[in-house]
């Protein structure tokens, strides 16, 4: 069963993706900000990270970066979630280290076939 | 007294006589010598020879007048009860002969001559002709009241007297010759300098006709100015016509003036009351004669000059019009300058009124950039007057340290041609004022001699701006923020209702699938309006940026169909795909391609059911007006098309052809807005071809390769 750290800080947002998730079958940990996000991915062994971009503390790019830069999380898949209409969110996202990224409202399908892809290249 | 007497006597008296006769001849030297013109040479010459003891009791000097042959007399010594000018005519008297075969003739005894005019009690008769330059001018009759008292001692010193009185009166013609010369030069002179020391034309012409009339010696005189507007002469000068013309107006024909203006040709009126037929109307007119002249430049008429005599004796002759015709031009000339002068004059006026009256700060500097001059308004708008501006460097009265470099740039450049631009300058309280500047050089006759600087106080219009700025930019925020946040909740609705979609089929409650779906429906649409004015908010706010990359179209397109597909499928349409394979890549910002396509689907299925909506896409090489490839994008359907006026406002935001379409197949009609706007961000464009029932194609234009702009440019 994979393990996925959501970062998240939107309480309906964490609620809604991780149930789903966990229906289809994930394991889903929980970070409500960019802080505690990097404590956990240090602290814990994680499949992928599902990394929200706009995240109080510090923000979900930044995050990125530090996870980048230690030798333990350098190579954890991360998934950045940009908002809509946010024309370079993504570029930046890549530019910090995210692997893929996608927008919110998450399209489920969309988002689990990136998963997957990204999950199986580990694998 | 017997013969032989009367010889001895003579012969005695002989000797005396000769001293008699000399002394009559140097009495007439010393008086022609003091004499100072011809009547006094005249007079001179019978009251000079006058002696009684020789016999010359009776003496006159008669001239010859040419036109008609009659002598007139001069002046007589002796001879009672004679008029003066008294002539004699042609036929009559005595010493016709002598002006005849110009010799002395002697008549001993006049009463035996049938010619001898007997009103004269003489005995003989000596005529003498005047002669000047081989021609008789005149005669000296000298009378004795004794029958033969001349011998020809007496006709040796009294042709000796003829001649010196000849010469004389030649230099005295001579003389008066030279004084009128003299008098006509010093009348154009005068004239002349009247011309430049005078710039009223009235009295300009007044002088003129002055001098005219002085030198003509005339009574008076008019002088008219011709209106071409009115083709009317109106008397501007008057001397001495017998009644104050000036202001009169004369119809051309009309009298004197208005005959010469009409003909061109000057014009001798001997009777002046003849040649106006005797009619009522000039009753009161005192002129004997007229003489009249056009004032012409070239062969524009600008007026008219008449002199006249009111005595009756007196008739202008060839002389008096050479005399006349030397005045025209210059009266003519006076009222040219005068026209062209008063033309720039009210010129000048002209453009000081705009200047002075100009709302413009207007400032005019020499080509060594100190002020010349400047007008009210740059007196108010810098708080300097005009006479603490003029001759100061303009750069330095109103600029700071800061700006005088930039400042100096632009009257440099002003110097050369017209420069424009925005900026801000100092007041004499040290206040600092926003300008609109405009700088252009001053070019008179081809030569630069400055240029001139306008100001345009654009402090309210800067702050309305600014306020507009503001008030725009607090609208997009509000917008924006408006958008996120409402978007936060509607994320929810979206995706609960998609979660309890996926947990009721699971549970096999799929009765509640369609309600849920709806909500999800429902949902989505409010995002996606919410979506599009944030976008359009961006836009307007000039916040859209472009992220240029590089993509596969065929792979986009793909991408786009795949989205658009349930859209399609709605409305029964089908949807036909062309060109999509080979069409390589281009540089653009994917995102906003992927969004007008979608949009512009999107439209095409709401507005067609069961028919063809097709994409196309092709590459071009030669677009106009693109530089390089272009990739256009078309988007067809066969739905129910648009009127002209409906395509019209198709691009305006808010605006969907109809309020009953929106309602009909709701949208916010923000799409096509938005698409317009990505496209021309990008260097590209979008067009629109329909007909009423004939379906629509939406073409979209991009450059293959899109140009980075400047943040916010391409949005405004």
């Amino acid at each position: 069963m994979p393990k996925i750290l959501l970062v998240e800080d939107n309480e309906m947002n964490r609620d809604m993706l991780s149930r789903r998730l966990e229906r289809k079958g994930f394991e889903v940990m929980i970070a409500v900000d960019g802080r505690q996000g990097v404590e956990m991915a240090k602290a814990d062994r994680y499949d992928l990270i599902l990394m929200d971009m706009s995240l109080p503390e510090i923000d979900g790019w930044e995050a990125t970066r530090q996870l980048r830069a230690e030798s333990e999380t350098q190579k954890v898949p991360i998934i950045a979630l940009t908002a809509h209409a946010m024309a370079g969110d993504r570029e930046r996202a890549l530019e910090a280290g995210c692997d893929d990224y996608d927008t919110k409202p998450i399209e489920l399908p969309r988002l689990l076939s990136k998963m997957e892809s990204l999950l199986g290249a580990e694998g | 007294m017997s013969d032989h007497a009367g010889a001895a006597e003579k012969q005695m008296n002989s000797r005396g006589a000769l001293a008699r006769r000399q002394a009559a001849l140097l009495r007439l030297s010393t008086a022609i010598a003091a004499a100072h013109d011809e009547d006094a040479i005249y007079s001179s010459v019978v009251t000079g020879l006058r002696d009684e003891a020789l016999g010359y009791n009776f003496l006159g000097v008669f001239l010859l007048d040419p036109e008609t042959g009659d002598r007139v007399l001069q002046a007589s010594v002796g001879w009672p009860d004679v008029p003066p000018n008294w002539r004699v005519h042609r036929g009559e008297g005595l010493s016709e002969q002598a002006l005849m075969d110009g010799k002395l003739h002697y008549t001993p005894d006049v009463t035996r001559e049938s010619k001898y005019l007997p009103s004269l009690s003489t005995g003989s008769e000596l005529d003498v002709p005047l002669r000047m330059d081989g021609q008789t001018i005149g005669v000296l009759v000298v009378e004795s009241a004794e029958p033969d008292a001349f011998s020809e001692d007496d006709f040796e010193i009294l042709t000796a007297a003829a001649n010196q009185a000849a010469i004389a009166v030649g230099r005295a013609r001579l003389l008066v010759a030279e004084r009128l010369r003299a008098d006509e030069h010093k009348a154009l002179l005068d004239t002349m300098a009247d011309l430049s020391a005078e710039l009223e034309l009235p009295r300009v012409l007044q002088a003129v006709l002055r001098r005219a009339v002085s030198l003509l010696g005339v009574t008076g005189g008019e002088v008219a100015i011709y209106e071409e507007e009115s083709q009317e002469l109106q008397v501007v000068a008057s001397q001495n016509i017998g009644k104050e013309s000036t202001g009169t107006r004369l119809k051309l024909g009309e009298g004197a003036m208005g005959s010469v203006a009409r003909t061109h040709e000057p014009l001798i009126i001997p009777s002046y009351h003849e040649w106006l037929g005797r009619s009522t109307k000039y009753a009161d007119v005192t002129v004997h004669s007229v003489m009249a002249a056009p004032l012409l430049i070239g062969q524009r008429l600008v007026g008219a000059i008449a002199t006249v005599h009111s005595d009756p004796e007196r008739v202008f002759g060839p002389e008096d019009l050479r005399l006349l015709n030397m005045f025209a031009p210059q009266a003519a000339i006076a009222i040219e300058n005068a026209r062209l002068y008063t033309a720039a004059q009210r010129q000048k006026q002209y453009f000081e009124e705009v200047l002075q009256n100009s709302p413009v700060a207007i400032v005019t500097l020499g080509r060594d950039y100190h002020i010349y001059s400047c007008n009210p308004a740059f007196e108010r708008l810098f708080g300097y007057s005009s006479a603490e501006a003029v001759g100061r460097n303009l750069d330095e009265l109103i600029t700071t340290e800061a700006s005088r470099t930039e400042a100096e740039q632009y009257t440099r450049e002003a110097l050369d041609h017209a420069v424009h631009g925005i900026g801000r300058r100092r007041r004499k309280d040290g206040t600092m004022v926003d300008v609109e500047v405009l700088g252009v050089p001053v070019i008179v006759d081809g030569e630069r001699v400055g240029l001139m600087g306008l100001y345009h106080d654009i402090t309210e219009l800067l702050s309305a701006r600014q306020e507009a700025e503001a008030a725009n930019s607090a609208k997009s925020q509000f917008l924006a923020s408006m958008s996120h946040e409402l978007r936060t909740p509607l994320n929810a609705i979206i995706g609960y209702s998609e979660m309890l979609q996926e947990e009721v089929s699971d549970l096999g409650h799929a009765e509640f699938g369609t309600d849920l779906e709806k909500i999800n429906t429902a949902g989505r649409h409010l995002l996606s309006l919410i979506n599009n004015v944030l976008d359009l908010s961006k836009i307007e706010a000039g916040r859209m940026d472009l992220f240029l990359e590089e993509f596969d179209i065929g792979t986009m397109l793909d991408d786009v169909v795949t989205t658009a597909r349930p859209l399609v499928d709605k409305n029964a349409n089908r949807l036909e795909v062309r060109g999509a394979e080979r069409l390589g890549r281009m540089h653009a910002d994917l995102t906003k391609v992927r969004q007008m396509l979608l949009n512009l689907l999107s439209n095409a299925c709401k507005f067609t059911e069961g028919g063809t909506i097709t994409l196309d896409a092709q590459r071009r090489a030669d677009e106009e007006p693109f530089d390089g490839e272009a990739i256009v994008l078309s988007v067809s359907d066969t739905g129910i098309g648009m009127t002209a006026e409906q395509m019209d406002r198709l691009f305006e935001a808010f605006s969907q052809a109809e309020a009953s379409t929106t309602s009909k197949y709701g949208g916010t009609g923000l799409g096509l807005a938005i698409t317009r706007r990505f496209c021309e961000m990008m260097g590209g464009d979008v067009s629109v071809q329909s007909a009423p029932g004939e379906g629509t194609t939406f073409t979209v234009r991009l450059p293959a390769m899109v140009a980075p702009s400047p943040a916010g440019a391409t949005a405004k």
